[in-house]
């Protein structure tokens, strides 16, 4: 039976240098549970340390968490990918780990990178500089991500940084993308117009929430799908089998 | 100026789009945020970029651009390349940075838009 779900496909954990402390795997599943948000993509920058405890964390709540990671491209565009499993994820994992540039991240400048577990308890520091661009292209990131059976969305396409139109002009015709999100700044409708480059891909929108007010205030979408899974997600997102999704 | 005197210039690989050395300089234009080049720069002018995207050849080709340098020694994609040699869009490659190459265009009398 179809029904709504409430989903949030950008979310930042602590493990993102920019985020803030408070956004521990097990604090984000309790916000969800709490405010009636029923699936939730953890995509960190470059990293996916945290997801495995979100996924945990989830367990026994109407919280369903997608693996998820937000990639910074070679062209410094950000791309969330999402996965329908966590071992797939551990795969992508292991490209983006060969792709990283070898420096370490600065805490003074950047923020630190809080890696944790299900019950909140610290587990390290991730040392790699995750906010910066893996030597990967755009291209060659989807083409990986989709043969793993993940999907790619472009983020904040409406955003002048990092912003896959602001970057590179318009959509490359070699890129397989699910959708395109924009930020609480723009609303679909808006984007459309201000954005032609986007054409008839959908448009989505989260919360890119790298605070816990962030994540409770910013945009939701709502999709009409059978079960809390990727697969669905994709249908609905190609309007397949009665499967939509609302963008609010 | 044409185009080969900027290759002279810059002692610069032109790895694609050989064909059009000869093309007019109407002025500079150093940016890389693709939006942005698209709606600044302005037909004729030579663009100085770090892509290695093949983005960068069509937006060179819709704006009309006469060459376009990619600075520090950044190797272009395959693609970028075959699409430039399509598009006949001279593709300069240069092991100096975007700072310098501008400095010596700038020298030479290439003024921005």
């Amino acid at each position: 039976m179809i029904r709504p779900f409430v989903a949030d496909l950008h979310v930042h954990s602590l493990l993102s240098p920019c985020a803030e402390v408070e956004m521990t795997p097990r604090n984000i599943v309790r916000h969800a549970a709490e405010n009636g948000i029923d699936i939730v993509a953890i995509t960190d920058h470059n990293a996916c340390d945290n997801v495995t405890a979100a996924l945990e964390a989830a367990k026994g709540t109407n919280v369903t968490i997608l693996p998820g990671m937000e990639v910074e491209t070679k062209e410094e565009v950000h791309i969330i990918v999402l996965f329908e499993k966590m071992r797939q994820l551990k795969v992508w994992e292991q490209f983006v780990n060969q792709h990283m540039s070898g420096r370490l991240n600065d805490e003074k400048r950047f923020g630190a990178q809080f890696v944790v577990d299900a019950k909140d308890e610290f587990i390290r520091i991730k040392p790699e500089m995750l906010l910066t661009s893996l030597s990967s292209g755009l291209a060659e990131v989807c083409t990986k991500v989709s043969e793993l059976g993940g999907i790619c969305i472009a983020s904040h396409v409406d955003r002048p940084a990092n912003s896959l139109i602001a970057q590179l002009g318009f959509i490359p015709p070699d890129v397989e993308l699910a959708a395109v999100e924009v930020s609480r700044l723009t609303s679909p409708r808006e984007a459309t117009i201000r954005f032609p480059a986007i054409g008839k891909l959908p448009i989505v929108t989260s919360s890119d929430a790298h605070t816990m007010g962030d994540f409770l205030s910013g945009p939701k979408m709502v999709f009409y799908i059978e079960a809390p899974i990727l697969s669905e997600i994709q249908q609905a997102l190609k309007g397949q089998n009665l499967r939509k999704v609302v963008v609010q | 100026m044409v185009v080969q005197e900027i290759i002279d210039v810059l002692q610069a690989e032109v790895i694609a789009g050989r064909a059009k050395v000869d093309n007019d300089i109407s002025g500079g234009y150093a940016s890389d945020l693709l939006s942005n080049v698209m709606s600044q720069a302005k037909a004729n002018n030579i663009w100085i970029t770090m892509h290695s995207h093949q983005n960068i050849v069509a937006v060179a080709a819709l704006i009309g651009l006469s060459a376009v340098i990619i600075a520090s020694d950044v190797q272009p994609d395959k693609e970028t390349i075959s699409k430039a040699d399509a598009e006949e869009i001279p593709l300069l490659l240069t092991t100096l940075p975007v700072f310098e190459v501008v400095g010596l265009l700038y020298g030479k009398g290439i003024t921005g838009v």
